[in-house]
């Protein structure tokens, strides 16, 4: 089943165009940067931009810190939204649950669907940043400065940014979640998106408020930008390991949900 | 065959209903469960009870001064609450005073740690050594040397908790010391102590500072002004591991790539002491009743007064940055403008620039209002 659900994915035009688009910024932003050589004032724009004229090998985080507030939330929620609402709008969905297999492995195969769509959009991301980098900018053959001005060798670069894609694909999950409970509620694939959406820009504007600082480290969004925290030396885990924790809690709880809705919901279309 | 019944089991209708209700029913009742397990997890954790100890205040302040070796690493925050109104002067001294800093902390000896203040996209790191201190900023790519010097201005190191903690406690008299009772910090049992300072003109209502059990480090500082409800500066280390860390962490080498500059201290030292080399008044040895502190290798024209957490400064300074100070005071919320110059609070924290005979005098320090008009008032000569 999950075969099925994956083969499905990928055979839709639809998901690579989202992957495509995604792209778009990140390599519209290397080439401006790369003809006018004008990096964003040192501290302002996305981590890591101002730092990729000198080293073009950290171009695949700077793609990560510029689709990860916005662009990649989207395409996830867009994605996740549709999975269950998506069939029961086009009304396939009972037929789907007319095979033997039951509707919480249905409900796993459209979550590790989703899984396998959020990874390889964050590895196309950063192989497509990558070479972008080495292509427009100056590469240091020798590696890079850490955050803390340390040397950093080409495989410790390496190793940390393969971190920093993991922890973006999972940072990505409490959205899916929420997109995916949401789309077990409502027959509009479109509602579903926009419900997780919704949860996002809420989260992101609570995060910036003062007043809110007593849930702040609740907020899904409240640790994305921790894989920073992974090019200082020492690398500094404490909001890796949250934001991880984090995620892994709005996972099962939306999934525990997700389940109890959708397998004792009436299903009319 | 045709699919007709949704849910694929041949159910009658009322046997659906009512199966989905009870199945629904438990199913959230395990979600519900989950959730308010969670839930509670973090305020179990927090409620975890601390056990006091019948150490006296003034051997729980002997252990905080003599914690001074004790190394460790941390991760510690400082929220401020000042807003210091001083335009584009001191900007980095306003900031620390007025934003929440999140600091790491090595501490191997009292002239070999690091202190990285981390931001979301930077970090800034001081590294001290016998000679002096590197300043790594990232965002900038520069490093910044700078030379021990008698007095500076405060930087983000000095808000960690174990330095600020034994800073305020070191001229703490035994009368202005009380015990509090025990808190949980960074997961470490913490006895608390309370500093009143005895001295009336401080702006300073108490300063709360609570110190590991095991080790004497001072683990959370709260500084609260006079008249106020909520800490004026309250910081706190989220977490703390005893034990030496590696000599490589505290260790600073220039980064290729990287400008090297020297650092603001010296250079500000420097234009004030150039500033009072006119001068033809000397400092009193006392100022709205507070005593003149030696402290060698500072300009004869600036001078620090007070004793333990009652502080005041007097510094002339340059027109050039006299001028904009001046206009950032002037409009400042609850500025008080006279015949001595301009006067503002923020929180604790007073801040007088005087029009003395020799031109502009910057008064700052942890004193009242009234003070810093006595001690003007004192500094131009007036009757008083």
């Amino acid at each position: 089943m999950i075969a099925v659900e994956l083969r499905k994915l990928f055979r839709r035009p639809r998901t690579w165009v989202t992957i495509a688009l995604l792209n778009g910024l990140p390599v519209l932003v290397a080439v401006l940067l790369a003809v006018t050589d004008l990096a964003p004032r040192p501290g302002e724009g996305p981590a890591f931009l101002s730092a990729v004229l000198t080293n073009g090998t950290l171009y695949p985080l700077a793609a990560l810190a510029i689709v990860l507030p916005l662009f990649l939330p989207i395409a996830v929620a867009l994605i996740a939204g549709d999975s269950v609402a998506g069939e029961a709008q086009a009304g396939t969905l009972r037929y789907l649950l007319a095979r033997p297999a039951g509707r919480t492995r249905l409900l796993v195969a459209k979550l590790v669907s989703i899984l396998v769509f959020v990874l390889v959009t964050v590895v196309v991301v950063a192989v497509v940043g990558y070479l972008v980098g080495r292509l427009l900018f100056d590469v240091q053959p020798l590696g890079g400065t850490s955050v803390s001005g340390t040397d950093l060798s080409s495989t410790e670069i390496a190793w940390r940014t393969l971190l920093a894609v993991g922890y973006v694909a999972v940072s990505m999950l409490g959205v899916a979640a929420f997109a995916l409970f949401f789309s077990t509620l409502t027959d509009s694939p479109l509602a579903a998106m926009l419900g997780a959406l919704g949860i996002l820009v809420a989260s992101s504007l609570l995060f910036t408020l003062d007043a809110a600082s007593s849930f702040a480290p609740y907020l899904p969004t409240r640790y994305w930008l921790a894989f920073v925290d992974l090019f200082r030396e020492p690398i500094l885990w404490r909001d890796v390991v949250r934001g991880l924790a984090l995620q892994g809690v709005y996972v099962v709880v939306l999934l525990g949900a997700a389940w109890a809705n959708f397998t004792t919901k009436d299903i009319s279309s | 065959m045709k699919p007709q019944a949704p849910t694929g089991r041949g159910a009658t209708y009322r046997g659906r209903v009512g199966g989905r209700g009870n199945g629904a029913a438990g199913r959230w009742a395990v979600v519900g469960g989950a959730v308010a397990v969670l839930a509670a997890l973090p305020s179990l954790v927090a409620a975890l009870p601390a056990s006091d100890a019948a150490t006296s205040a003034t051997d729980l302040r002997q252990q905080a001064l003599g914690s001074a070796d004790v190394a460790f690493s941390g991760y510690a925050q400082a929220a401020g609450g000042l807003s210091l109104p001083v335009g584009d002067q001191l900007t980095d001294v306003a900031d620390l005073l007025s934003d929440r800093t999140t600091m790491r902390a090595w501490y191997r000896g009292a002239d070999d740690w690091r202190v990285d203040v981390v931001t979301p996209t930077g970090e800034t790191d001081v590294h001290a050594d016998a000679g002096g201190t590197w300043t790594w900023d990232y965002v900038h790519a520069t490093a910044t040397r700078t030379g021990p010097t008698p007095l500076a201005l405060p930087t983000a190191p000095d808000l960690l908790p174990s330095a600020l903690g034994r800073r305020l406690l070191s001229e703490a008299r035994d009368d202005e010391l009380s015990r509090l009772g025990a808190e949980r910090v960074a997961g470490r049992e913490a006895l608390g102590l309370r500093v009143v300072p005895a001295e009336e003109a401080s702006s300073v209502a108490r300063v709360d500072v609570w110190v590991d059990a095991d080790s004497g480090v001072p683990l959370r500082v709260q500084v609260v002004a006079d008249g106020a409800a909520e800490p004026a500066l309250d910081t706190g280390f989220l977490s703390l591991e005893l034990g030496t860390p590696s000599a490589d962490v505290t260790a600073f080498a220039v980064p290729p790539g990287a400008d090297v500059r020297e650092g603001q201290d010296a250079q500000l030292l420097r234009a004030a002491s150039r500033a009072g080399r006119e001068a033809r008044s000397r400092l009193p040895v006392a100022l709205a009743g507070l005593d003149r502190r030696t402290i060698d290798g500072a300009p004869r024209s600036v001078g620090v007064y007070g004793r333990g957490i009652t502080l005041l400064a007097v510094s002339p300074l340059p027109g050039r940055v006299a001028g904009p100070l001046r206009d950032a005071l002037v409009v400042a919320p609850g500025a008080v403008l006279d015949d001595l110059g301009v006067r503002i609070a923020a929180g604790p924290l007073g801040l007088m620039l005087v029009d003395g005979p020799d031109g502009p005098v910057l008064l700052a320090g942890t004193v009242s209002l009234d003070a810093l008009a006595a001690a003007a008032t004192e500094l131009t000569g007036g009757d008083s």
